[in-house]
C-alpha cells in the first residue's frame, strides 16, 4: 500500500471567461503522506480553492492524474465519486455548508447515514459531545453562532472517519477567538484519529502549524517545505 | 426615470419566475375572458332577444281552455287592431307510421296563423313557414322521420286522423334547445286540432295564446289588463320583458355554476401570481440589497418592479386573449348538443375590456404584497444573506383586506346575487378553510416525522424549506380536485343508480293520460297487471290562508311550489314509502274535517320541506278554478330514490273522483314488447301517451354527463394554476434546492438519492393532496348523494385510485421536469459561485 494518501500529478485548470482562457493552475504535482497537516499557502486567487477541489474530487483537471488514498479519481465520475467521497474525504469550508433545513445533529450524522451507518446517531452525539455543542444538538444552522456552525462542520467531516480531511479556509469566516478554537480543535481531532489534513490558508499563522507547506503563486507551487515532494 | 434595460435584465435574469408570472395572468385573462365570451354569446344569442323567444310581446297560458271574460278581451282588442292573437296548443302524444308499423312519442305544436310573431321558424327546403303548414299537412323534426323511417310525402296518424309530412324544421325561434323534449316536435295547423280528438278531459295540454302588440309602448298595461281577468292560478299572463323560460332558467343556472368556478380559479390564479412574483424578487434580493445599499430610494426601486410587473402583466394579458380566442374554437366541440342551434360563440369587445380590467386589478392586488417586501427589505442582506420576517404592518392588512373586499364583491357582481354570492364565499372559505385545516394537520405530522429511511426525512425536511410553498399548493391542488372529483363521482353515482343498474322490478315504461273510459281496453292491449294511478292536476293556492307568491316561487332555483301539481288518490302507501308523521294517510278525525268543509291529504317529505308545510297546515288547491281545501293529515317519506312514480300530495278517492282526471300507468315491459304495445295503443287509442323511461334517462344521464364534463373542463383551469404553482414554488426554492443538492453530493449521495428526495417530496405534496381531496369529495358526495338523491352511494375505489396515481404522476412529473437544472448542477459550479459572493 502506498505510504501516500495523496498524489497529484501535472495538474492544470484553465476556465473560459469571455473567450478568455485564464489558466488557474499549471502543472501542479503534490504528494501528501498519510497522517500529515499540509497547509496549501497563497494569495487571494492563487488557484488555492481550485488545487483543493481537484485534489478533493469535487472539479476535474484538464489534465493530470490524482491518487487519492490509493484510488485515481481523476476519471470517475460524479456518482462513482460520491460514495468514495462519502467513506474517504471529509471536508471543512469557509462558508461551513451546513444543510439549513437539518438540526446540527442531523447535519453531524447525515454522512453516516448516508453510508447506512447503525451507529450513526451515536457517533453524532459523540462528536457534539467532544464540541461541547450537545446542548444545541436540535438547533438548526441560523440558530448557531459562526463557531457554532464551523464545529458543527468539522463533526461532520470526522463522523465516518476519513482518511483524509480537506479545508478550505476554515477559519476564514469567525474572528480570531473563534478562528483560534477551531484550528485547534480541527488540530486536535485529526491527532485522535490519525488522519490526513489538507487545508488552504492565506494565513501564516496557521501555515506555522503545519508538517508542511506548498505554496501557491499564479497557479504555480513556488516553494514546499521538505515533506510535501513538488 | 425609468431604466428600461434594468427592467429587461431583471426579467431575463429570472425568466423562469416570469414565465410563471406570465402564465398565470394569462390563467385569470383566460378563465375571465372564454367564460364572460361563452356567457356573453349565450346570453345574447338566447335569452337577451326574449322577444324572439317569447313569439310574442304577451303570452298567456293555461292547461285548460281560457275563461270566457279573458278570451273576449282579447278578441275585443283584436277587433280594435291592437293585438294580433294566434293561439298555440303544445301536448304529448304518439305519432304512428302506418308504412312502418312504428310509433314514437312526440312532441305536438298546434299553432294558428300568425305564428311566431317575432322570429322565424326555419324548414329544411328554406321555404316560409306560414306557406307551408296548412290544414292536412305536418312539419317535423328530423329524428321523427329517422325514429320512424318516414319520408316528406308519407302520412302520420296522429290522434284520429292522418296528416301528410310536408318539411323538416330545422330551428324554433320559441325553442332553442330541445333536450328538454320527451319526443321530436311536429307541427300542426290550427285548422286539425279537432280532427285530432286528442282533447281529452284532464288532458295535459298547454293552452297558449300569442298576442302581438302593434304599439309597443302598450304592453305592460295591456298585460297587466290581462292579468287581472285571469282566472288565477290557472292562467298565467306574461311580457316578454317579465317571461322566464325553462331554458332560460336552465342556462341562467349553468352559467351561473361556471361563474363560480370562475372565480375559484382567478383565485387560484391570484396565488399563483403573488407566488411567482415572490420568487422573482426572491432572486432579485442581492440586487435590490445594492441598490439600497448604494443609495436607491424605496420609490425608485419599487417603480422599476412595478413597470417589471406591467410589462410582464401585458404579456401576460395579450397571451391570455390569444389563448382564449383558440379556445372558442373549441367550444363549439365541447357544447355540442346542449347549445341552441343559433348561438354563435364569438368575444365580444365588451368581454375582452371586461377582462382586461379585471384581469389588471387582479394582476395589482396580488401583486402588491410582493412589491411591498422591496419596502421592508434590508441593504443589510449583502452581509448577512438572511430575510428578516417581511408582513405585519398597516399597508400589508389593508392590502389584504382589499384584496377580500374585491372578491367578495367580484363574486357578487359576477353571480348577481348577494346572498348566494355570500353563500359562495362562506362556501369557499369553508373548502380552503378545511383543506387548510388538515393541512395544517398534516404539516405538523410531517415536521414531527422522524422516519427510519433517510431520503424520506430529508423530503420531509424539504416541504419546509424556507419558501416552499407547500401549504399552498396542497390547498389549491386538493381543493381543486375536490371539486373536480366530486362532480365525477356524484355524475357516476347518478348514473349508476338510474341507468347502468336500472332494476329489474322497476316500471321501464309510462303512459299517460288514460281517460277513464279507457282503463279496460288498456289493460287488455297491454296483456299484463299495471299499476293505475288517478291524476287530477291542481295548483296550490296558499298555505295557512297565506298565498303563494308565484312571482318568488319561479325565481327558486329548485322546485317551486307555484307549479302545477298531480294530485291522486288513494287509501294505502306505495311500495317505497312509508309514513314520517301521522299515524295513518288521512289520521283519525276525517268526519271532522269533512263537516268544516276540509279534506285530509298526505303531503311527501320533499314538498312538505320546500314549501314549509307540517301536519296540520291548510293548504288550498285550485283545481280547474274551483277551491279545494285540504288540512295536512300526514307527512310521507320515499325510502329509495328510484325511477317509480311518486305523488307529493295523495287524497282519499271521495275528495277528488269528480274532478276532472286522467290515469297514469307504469309498467315493466320489455323492448320489444314496449314497441308493439306503443303501436297498437297510437292505433286504438291515440290519445294515451307513452313514455319509454329507459331510454328517456338515458338521454337524460347523456346531457348530465355532458354537464359535468365542461364543469370538469372549466375547473381543470384549476389544477393548471395549482401546477403552475408548484412550479412556481420550485423555481422560488430553487437556490435552496441547489444548495441541497450540492451539499448532499459533496457528502457522498449520489446523483439518484438526490432524485429520490425531490421525488419523494413531489410524492408527499401529490399523496396529500389526492387523499385531501378524496376525502373531502367522498364526504360531499356522500352526503350530496345520500341527502339529497336519497340514492345508495358508491365509493368507485378504482376511480379514487386511478385518481390518486393521475394526481401523483403529474405532480411528480411537472416537480421533477421543473427540477431537472437543479439537478444537474454541479457542486463545484455552486461552490465557486459562493466563494465569489
Amino acid at each position: 500500500m502506498s505510504p501516500n494518501a495523496l498524489e497529484a500529478i501535472q495538474l492544470s485548470k484553465s476556465y473560459n471567461v469571455d473567450s478568455r482562457q485564464i489558466t488557474v493552475l499549471d502543472r501542479v504535482s503534490l504528494t501528501v503522506p498519510i497522517g500529515s497537516f499540509v497547509v496549501i499557502e497563497g494569495k487571494s486567487g492563487s488557484g488555492k480553492s481550485t488545487l483543493l477541489s481537484l485534489l478533493s474530487g469535487l472539479d476535474k483537471p484538464d489534465s493530470g492524474k490524482i491518487r487519492l488514498c490509493g484510488t485515481d479519481i481523476t476519471d470517475l465520475s460524479e456518482d462513482e465519486l460520491a460514495p468514495f467521497r462519502n467513506r474517504t474525504i471529509g471536508y471543512v469550508f469557509q462558508s461551513f455548508h451546513l444543510v439549513p433545513s437539518l438540526t446540527a445533529f442531523e447535519n453531524i450524522a447525515f454522512p453516516a447515514e448516508l453510508n447506512r451507518d447503525p451507529q450513526a446517531a451515536v457517533k453524532a452525539k459523540e462528536l457534539l459531545h467532544r464540541v461541547d455543542l450537545s446542548k444545541r444538538m436540535n438547533n438548526f444552522p441560523h440558530q448557531l453562532s459562526g463557531g457554532e456552525k464551523q464545529r458543527i462542520a468539522i463533526c461532520r467531516a470526522l463522523i465516518n472517519s476519513p482518511q483524509i480531511i480537506f479545508a478550505d479556509e476554515p477559519t476564514g469566516n469567525l474572528d480570531s477567538a473563534n478562528g483560534e478554537i477551531i484550528m485547534q480543535l480541527l488540530l486536535e481531532l485529526r491527532q485522535e484519529l490519525m488522519t490526513t489534513l489538507v487545508l488552504a490558508t492565506h494565513s501564516r499563522e496557521i501555515s506555522s502549524k503545519a508538517d508542511a507547506i506548498a505554496r501557491l503563486v499564479d497557479g504555480r507551487i513556488a516553494t514546499s517545505s521538505e515533506k510535501v515532494n513538488l | 426615470m425609468l431604466h428600461l434595460r434594468f427592467i429587461l435584465r431583471q426579467i431575463a435574469g429570472s425568466r423562469n419566475q416570469a414565465i410563471i408570472f406570465v402564465f398565470c395572468v394569462a390563467l385569470s385573462l383566460l378563465i375571465l375572458t372564454a367564460l364572460g365570451g361563452f356567457s356573453g354569446s349565450v346570453r345574447r344569442s338566447m335569452l337577451q332577444d326574449a322577444r324572439q323567444l317569447h313569439g310574442a310581446d304577451i303570452t298567456i297560458h293555461s292547461h285548460y281552455p281560457f275563461s270566457e271574460p279573458l278570451l273576449k278581451a282579447i278578441h275585443d282588442y283584436e277587433q280594435q287592431g291592437i293585438v294580433q292573437g294566434a293561439l298555440v296548443n303544445e301536448f304529448y302524444s304518439m305519432a304512428r307510421n302506418p308504412q312502418s308499423e312504428k310509433s314514437i312519442l312526440s312532441d305536438l305544436k298546434v299553432v294558428a296563423k300568425g305564428y311566431p310573431f317575432y322570429g322565424k321558424v326555419r324548414l329544411l327546403s328554406g321555404r316560409e313557414f306560414s306557406k307551408v303548414l296548412s290544414k292536412g299537412s305536418i312539419i317535423v323534426d328530423q329524428v321523427l322521420l329517422d325514429r320512424l323511417q318516414a319520408h316528406i310525402g308519407n302520412t302520420l296518424q296522429i290522434g284520429s286522423t292522418l296528416l301528410t309530412i310536408v318539411d323538416v324544421v330545422t330551428l324554433e325561434p320559441d325553442r332553442p334547445v330541445s333536450f328538454f323534449s320527451f319526443g321530436p316536435r311536429i307541427f300542426i295547423a290550427a285548422e286539425d286540432l279537432e280532427r285530432l280528438d286528442l282533447i281529452k278531459k284532464g288532458s295535459r295540454i298547454q293552452f297558449k295564446y300569442l298576442l302581438k302588440v302593434h304599439d309597443p309602448a302598450l304592453v305592460d298595461r295591456l298585460g297587466e289588463e290581462f292579468s287581472a281577468m285571469t282566472v288565477p292560478p290557472q292562467e298565467n299572463v306574461k311580457t316578454f320583458k317579465n317571461a322566464d323560460s325553462r331554458i332560460k332558467r336552465f342556462f341562467e343556472n349553468f352559467l351561473f355554476f361556471l361563474s363560480l368556478i370562475g372565480m375559484f380559479t382567478l383565485v387560484l390564479a391570484g396565488i399563483g401570481i403573488q407566488t411567482s412574483l415572490y420568487a422573482m424578487l426572491r432572486e432579485s434580493d442581492y440586487t435590490i440589497a445594492i441598490m439600497k445599499s448604494v443609495g436607491a430610494t424605496n420609490r425608485f426601486i419599487t417603480l422599476h418592479f412595478m413597470a417589471m410587473v406591467m410589462v410582464l402583466g401585458t404579456c401576460g394579458t395579450l397571451l391570455g386573449l390569444i389563448l382564449s380566442s383558440l379556445l372558442q374554437l373549441y367550444f363549439p366541440t365541447l357544447f355540442a348538443s346542449i347549445l341552441p342551434a343559433n348561438v354563435t360563440l364569438t368575444i365580444s369587445w365588451n368581454v375582452v375590456f371586461e377582462g382586461l380590467v379585471l384581469g389588471t386589478i387582479v394582476v395589482a392586488l396580488f401583486s402588491f404584497l410582493p412589491l411591498l417586501r422591496i419596502k421592508n427589505f434590508k441593504p443589510a442582506f449583502i452581509f448577512r444573506k438572511e430575510i428578516e420576517k417581511s408582513g405585519g404592518g398597516i399597508l400589508h392588512y389593508s392590502a389584504i383586506s382589499i384584496i377580500i373586499l374585491f372578491f367578495i364583491g367580484l363574486v357578487i357582481w359576477q353571480l348577481e346575487d348577494v346572498k348566494i354570492g355570500l353563500y359562495f364565499i362562506l362556501g369557499l372559505c369553508t373548502l380552503i378553510g378545511l383543506t387548510a385545516l388538515i393541512t395544517e394537520g398534516l404539516m405538523l405530522f410531517m415536521k414531527k416525522n422522524t422516519a427510519r429511511s433517510l431520503v424520506l426525512r430529508q423530503s420531509f425536511r424539504g416541504l419546509f424549506r424556507p419558501g416552499n410553498a407547500t401549504r399552498a399548493i396542497i390547498i389549491t391542488l386538493s381543493a381543486s380536485l375536490a371539486v373536480i372529483f366530486s362532480i365525477y363521482l356524484i355524475d357516476h353515482n347518478l348514473r349508476a343508480t338510474f341507468i347502468e343498474a336500472y332494476p329489474a322490478n322497476l316500471p321501464n315504461a309510462y303512459f299517460l293520460d288514460i281517460q277513464p273510459e279507457q282503463k279496460t281496453e288498456f289493460s287488455t292491449i297491454l296483456g299484463r297487471e299495471a299499476e293505475f294511478y288517478p291524476i287530477v292536476r291542481a295548483r296550490l293556492a296558499s298555505i295557512n290562508n297565506k298565498p303563494i307568491n308565484r312571482t318568488q316561487e319561479r325565481e327558486k332555483r329548485g322546485d317551486n311550489m307555484a307549479r302545477e301539481f298531480n294530485l291522486t288518490y288513494r287509501d294505502f302507501l306505495l311500495k317505497d314509502e312509508q309514513m314520517l308523521e301521522g299515524e295513518n294517510l288521512f289520521g283519525n278525525r276525517i268526519n271532522a274535517l269533512y263537516s268544516r268543509g276540509e279534506v285530509p291529504v298526505s303531503v311527501l317529505d320533499t314538498v312538505a320541506e320546500n314549501g314549509d308545510i307540517k301536519v296540520g297546515d291548510l293548504l288550498i288547491f285550485k283545481v280547474l278554478g274551483l277551491p279545494l281545501t285540504a288540512r295536512v293529515t300526514s307527512i310521507r317519506t320515499r325510502t329509495e330514490s328510484k325511477v317509480r312514480p311518486f305523488f307529493y300530495f295523495v287524497f282519499q278517492e271521495k275528495s277528488l273522483k269528480d274532478a276532472p282526471q286522467t290515469i297514469f300507468s307504469s309498467v315493466r315491459i320489455d323492448g320489444e314488447q314496449l314497441a308493439i304495445i306503443q303501436n297498437t295503443l297510437a292505433a286504438r287509442l291515440p290519445n294515451i301517451s307513452v313514455i319509454d323511461i329507459g331510454s328517456t334517462v338515458e338521454i337524460l344521464a347523456g346531457m348530465m354527463h355532458k354537464m359535468s364534463s365542461i364543469i370538469q373542463f372549466f375547473t381543470s383551469f384549476s389544477i393548471i394554476a395549482g401546477l403552475l404553482i408548484i412550479i412556481s414554488s420550485i423555481f422560488a426554492t430553487r437556490m435552496t434546492r441547489i444548495r441541497e443538492a450540492v451539499y448532499f453530493k459533496i457528502l457522498g449521495a449520489q446523483s439518484s438519492f438526490v432524485v429520490k428526495v425531490f421525488t419523494y417530496e413531489n410524492l408527499i405534496i401529490a399523496l396529500s393532496s389526492a387523499l385531501l381531496a378524496n376525502l373531502i369529495s367522498h364526504i360531499g358526495s356522500w352526503l350530496v348523494c345520500r341527502q339529497l338523491f336519497n340514492i345508495t352511494y358508491q365509493p368507485l375505489l378504482g376511480s379514487t385510485a386511478i385518481m390518486t396515481a393521475g394526481v401523483i404522476v403529474l405532480v411528480i412529473t411537472v416537480g421533477l421536469g421543473a427540477s431537472v437544472s437543479i439537478l444537474r448542477q454541479k457542486p463545484i459550479a455552486y461552490l465557486r459561485n459562493e466563494r465569489q459572493d
